[in-house]
């Protein structure tokens, strides 16, 4: 009773107090409300974007948590790490055990096996591709192509004796150097191309092993892919789905590419400057005229005319010169074959401005992209991917590439879907491991070549590094005319079936739980822990957000500025807060010490100050509150464009549409009230301490 | 010095024995009081007069339990106050003690009801019917019954004087402090105050306990003590 109603005064004479003082009230309601708004805001953004990118990763690739050797020498870092390098995991030798353990757990409903690593692709170089394009040639037997690519051949053949004669300056191995000029000699002499034949298979050949490799190969690309269990992947892992070719039959060796990848790396040129350009128009609102970077891109699209045309037979040359004609691109009068037209053609349709631009770019993809090998690889295609095993030797493997596939919601990301996909055999093979297969003949060969007794790893690394080479080349005999005597073939060094308990047990780096329910996961995880130790598994595991590297931490990393923000406001507030009740205190020490004499404790004078913080905290804080929540509805309906590829991953999609949380809306003002009112107590105090003689003072 | 009680009054309300309050003052001391003995009985009219710095605030402070004695001892209604913490001497004050200001001091934010209300809401003794009796008796006795929904800034001089009057009456105190009360009134209204005073003191026999150099509250007064330099000069 006596509380109630003291407590009532005490609300009374603060409120009254409040509006007598209202300026300073308004400026420390503004001040603690905007608080509220930011608190509000970023907080549900952040549980948006957090529950987001939560869907992004566990669903994509990384389960709900990671298990990993506790011996490794890096933290996992599914979506790469700081460096972009591939982190260095000790494997688990024999996951079979690890994945028993971890279905006792109630809560575990899957535990997928994986392995994350990179190699490079073996891609030739321009006079392979040359090579396959004269090839091509010479099979239809057109005359004009023919020559095109021969003249190209030659130009190249130019260049490459250039090129050895600057290597004759610096080169100290003479004698390598010799063969070389002689095979370039050769090839380089009148009659060698000008009677290349469509039979001459050994012709041909002879370009391809020696004078392509003289030149070196194109810039390696590395290819991260993520080695699995791909039934166990393809049945937890449901945002990813197929959007070219096939998916990776259970039980087959092969690859399934990424989306993103192959629009970021395996992009013909020219269709990726279009890319780019059409990009940063129309997501940036760039303009080619004035920026530096659209206006190289389009300088360089003007000078990819040739490889269009590389990519053509006669028929689809006739048919794009025509099409580009009646669009208005008209060769020039002195223009003769075909392909000098459409030179002429495509350098008119290539050179863009921002008034063409986009008409140009629809045009290419109706007209010219269905005629080009728009991506390097492509479902049905084989592929060797050389790596670096741990030992330090090369490994080479042959793989089927199966589909594409790309995340759901997630097209537009270059984050997600980073990692083509692969099934654990090669993945194995890639990092390093001996299975019988490989070891039955990596035997065969050290006894067919009589070495006994040799540092392994340089036995290896010879043996590999030569399969390799051979391997590469296979792949430009995909045509059937290329069968001649002479013809190099190779035994693939793993059948491409295998048996699908070969893949259940063995090495993986790192394998992926899903759980029944998600809310458990730091109870689940802890229990995980307790199961390992007693089963003396020296295991780590990390949640979805460890395990995936920076990306996963950008939400903490934001989650941590943004309290830091908010921290600064409310020591800006609580400074202010604090220094107008003290100054507040010297306008009113006569009717504190008033009250104090005629008999109100020190607590009363204390709860008195308090509560008019606390009315003006939660005055601002609910005005900031109902800010936030009109501001939220507003995005709510309207939706956040991720204006780049790291916000969409974050959105997992192109647009956030940011939730209005109850819980963050009720407990901001609870919490910016409680925190102003607390900080004020310094300044409470001191306006406690006022005496009571105060009251007898006479103003002079 | 020790002087005799009048022998009308038979109770002591305020005994001050031998009491001496030091100051400090950058780096000297200020001795306000020097060695001060005196009572007052109940129901006395007592005014404390003398000049500015004779150390009559410091004895008011005294009595009114808002300071403590240097050395000495004040006793208020039998109660040693010397040793007493900070609660007990605000616990005191509200209980036994009235205070009148000369500038009045009322919460400007409160009406004349709230300010007359707020120390029995302190005390937390009375339901608020019991609260609204006595007020509505008090507003009687000072006249301000048509006033008691106005803000205190909102009247004149005298009659915020009078609410402050009936604030100090509403606890019945045994002692109502009153520091230079008419200070800041004109004479007319002043004598009406004191008239005031002086009838609530008849009525309840309430000791009444002025510093004042206005002679018109000496003449009402039934005793005079006169301070300077820190002692008592003349009765």
């Amino acid at each position: 009773m006596k509380g109630m109603e003291t407590a009532a005064l005490v609300f009374q004479i603060a409120f009254r107090n409040l509006w007598l003082y209202r300026f300073r009230t308004i400026v420390i309601a503004f001040i603690l409300g905007s608080g509220a708004f930011l608190a509000i805001v970023g907080l549900s953004l952040l549980t948006d974007v957090e529950s987001s990118m939560r869907s992004s990763i566990t669903e994509s690739i990384a389960g709900h948590l990671q298990v990993y050797s506790a011996k490794a020498k890096d933290e996992l870092a599914l979506f790469g790490n700081a460096f972009m390098g591939r982190a260095e995991l000790d494997s688990i030798s024999d996951y079979s055990a690890v994945q028993k353990l971890v279905l006792q757990n109630s809560n575990v409903d899957a535990f997928i096996p994986m392995g994350l690593d990179m190699a490079m692709l073996g891609r030739g170089n321009e006079m392979d591709d040359s090579i396959d394009a004269l090839r091509s040639a010479l099979k239809l037997g057109d005359a004009e192509l023919i020559k095109d690519r021969k003249d190209q051949i030659g130009f190249l053949l130019q260049q490459l004796q250039l090129e050895l004669a600057e290597q004759e300056k610096i080169v100290t191995n003479k004698s390598e150097l010799e063969t070389k000029k002689k095979n370039l000699e050769l090839a380089l002499a009148p009659e060698f191309l000008a009677q290349l034949k469509a039979d001459d298979e050994k012709k041909i050949q002879f370009l391809e092993t020696q004078i392509a490799p003289i030149s070196g190969e194109k810039l390696p690309i590395y290819l991260f892919y993520l080695g699995t269990d791909i039934g166990a992947h393809r049945k937890n892992f449901t945002k990813i789905h197929i959007e070219e070719g096939e998916a990776l039959p259970e039980g087959r060796r092969g690859i399934v590419l990424s989306k993103t990848v192959r629009e970021t790396q395996l992009k013909r040129r020219v269709a990726k400057l279009f890319d780019l350009i059409h990009k940063s128009k129309t997501k940036a609102n760039g303009a080619i005229k004035g920026d530096p970077e659209n206006s190289r891109n389009a300088a360089d699209l003007v000078r990819q005319g040739g490889q269009i045309i590389s990519d053509l037979d006669r028929n689809e040359s006739v048919k794009l010169s025509q099409a580009l004609n009646d669009s208005g691109f008209k060769a020039a009068e002195a223009d003769r074959d075909i392909i000098s037209k459409l030179k002429t053609q495509l350098k008119l349709f290539l050179t863009v401005d921002d008034t063409n631009f986009s008409d140009r770019y629809t045009w290419f993809y109706e007209n010219i992209a269905p005629l080009i090998r728009l991506y390097e690889l492509s479902p049905g295609e084989k592929i060797t991917l050389r790596s670096y095993t741990r030992s330090g030797y090369v490994k080479s493997v042959s793989l089927k590439i199966y589909g594409v596939y790309s995340v759901a919601g997630m097209e537009d990301s270059e984050l997600a879907g980073a990692a083509n996909i692969m099934d654990l055999v090669s993945f194995r093979e890639l990092l390093g491991q001996m299975n019988d297969a490989s070891r039955k003949e990596l035997d065969g060969m050290r006894e067919q070549s009589g070495i006994k007794e040799v540092n392994a790893s340089d036995a290896e690394s010879a043996l590999f590094g030569a399969t390799a080479t051979i391997e590469a080349q296979s792949l430009s005999q995909n045509s059937p005319t290329a069968v001649a005597p002479e013809v190099i073939s190779v035994k693939p060094v793993l059948s491409d079936v295998f048996e699908l308990p070969e893949v259940q047990k063995g090495l993986i780096l790192n394998g992926a739980l899903k759980l029944k329910d998600f809310s458990k996961l730091k109870q689940t995880k802890k229990e995980l822990e307790v199961l390992f130790k007693a089963n003396n598994l020296d295991l780590k595991i990390v949640d979805w957000q460890e395990a995936s590297g920076i990306v996963g931490q950008f939400v903490n990393i934001v989650r941590g500025v943004l309290i830091f923000a908010l921290f600064v406001i409310f020591v800006v507030a609580l400074v202010i807060i604090n220094n107008s009740i003290i100054i507040g205190t010297l306008n009113r020490t006569r009717e504190i010490g008033t009250m104090r004499a005629i008999g109100a404790q020190k607590r009363l004078v204390l709860n008195l100050f308090l509560a008019e913080t606390a009315v003006t905290g939660l005055l601002g804080a609910v005005v900031g509150a109902l800010f936030a929540f009109g501001f939220l509805s507003v995005l709510n309906r309207l939706g956040i464009p991720a204006g780049n590829d790291i916000l969409a991953f974050l959105f997992s999609g192109p647009r956030l549409f940011p939730k209005i949380h109850l819980s963050v809306l009720i407990m901001a003002p609870i919490v910016v009230t409680l925190i102003a009112t607390v900080t004020s107590f310094y300044a409470a105090r001191h306006a406690a301490q006022i005496n009571p003689a105060e009251a007898m003072q006479e103003k002079e | 010095m020790t002087l005799a009680a009048p022998e009308k009054f038979e109770t002591i309300a305020v005994k001050i024995d031998n009491v001496t309050k030091i100051y400090p003052l950058g780096k000297t001391e200020v001795h306000a009081l020097k060695g001060v003995t005196l009572n007052f009985l109940e129901g006395e009219f007592a005014t404390i007069a003398g000049p500015s710095g004779c150390g009559k605030s410091t004895l008011l402070n005294l009595i009114g339990c808002m300071d403590t004695p240097t050395s000495g001892e004040v006793t208020l209604d039998g109660q040693p106050i010397s040793k007493l913490s900070d609660r007990d001497m605000t616990n005191l004050r509200l209980s036994k003690l009235g205070f009148i200001f000369q500038s009045f001091n009322l919460i400007p934010v409160l009406t004349v009801y709230q300010n007359i209300e707020f120390p029995l809401l302190l005390q937390g003794k009375f339901t608020a019917k019991e609260r609204g009796l006595k007020i509505q008796a008090l507003l009687d006795e000072v006249d301000l019954v048509k006033q008691a929904k106005q803000k205190s800034n909102e009247l004149s001089g005298g009659q915020r004087q009078r609410v402050a009057i009936a604030r100090a009456l509403v606890t019945n105190p045994r002692i109502v402090l009153a520091d230079e009360p008419t200070a800041n009134l004109d004479s007319a209204t002043g004598e009406r105050i004191i008239d005031l005073m002086k009838q609530t003191n008849k009525k309840h026999k309430t000791t009444f306990i002025f510093s004042t150099h206005d002679p018109m509250v000496m003449k009402h007064a039934n005793r005079i003590v006169r301070l300077k330099d820190g002692l008592v000069v003349q009765e």
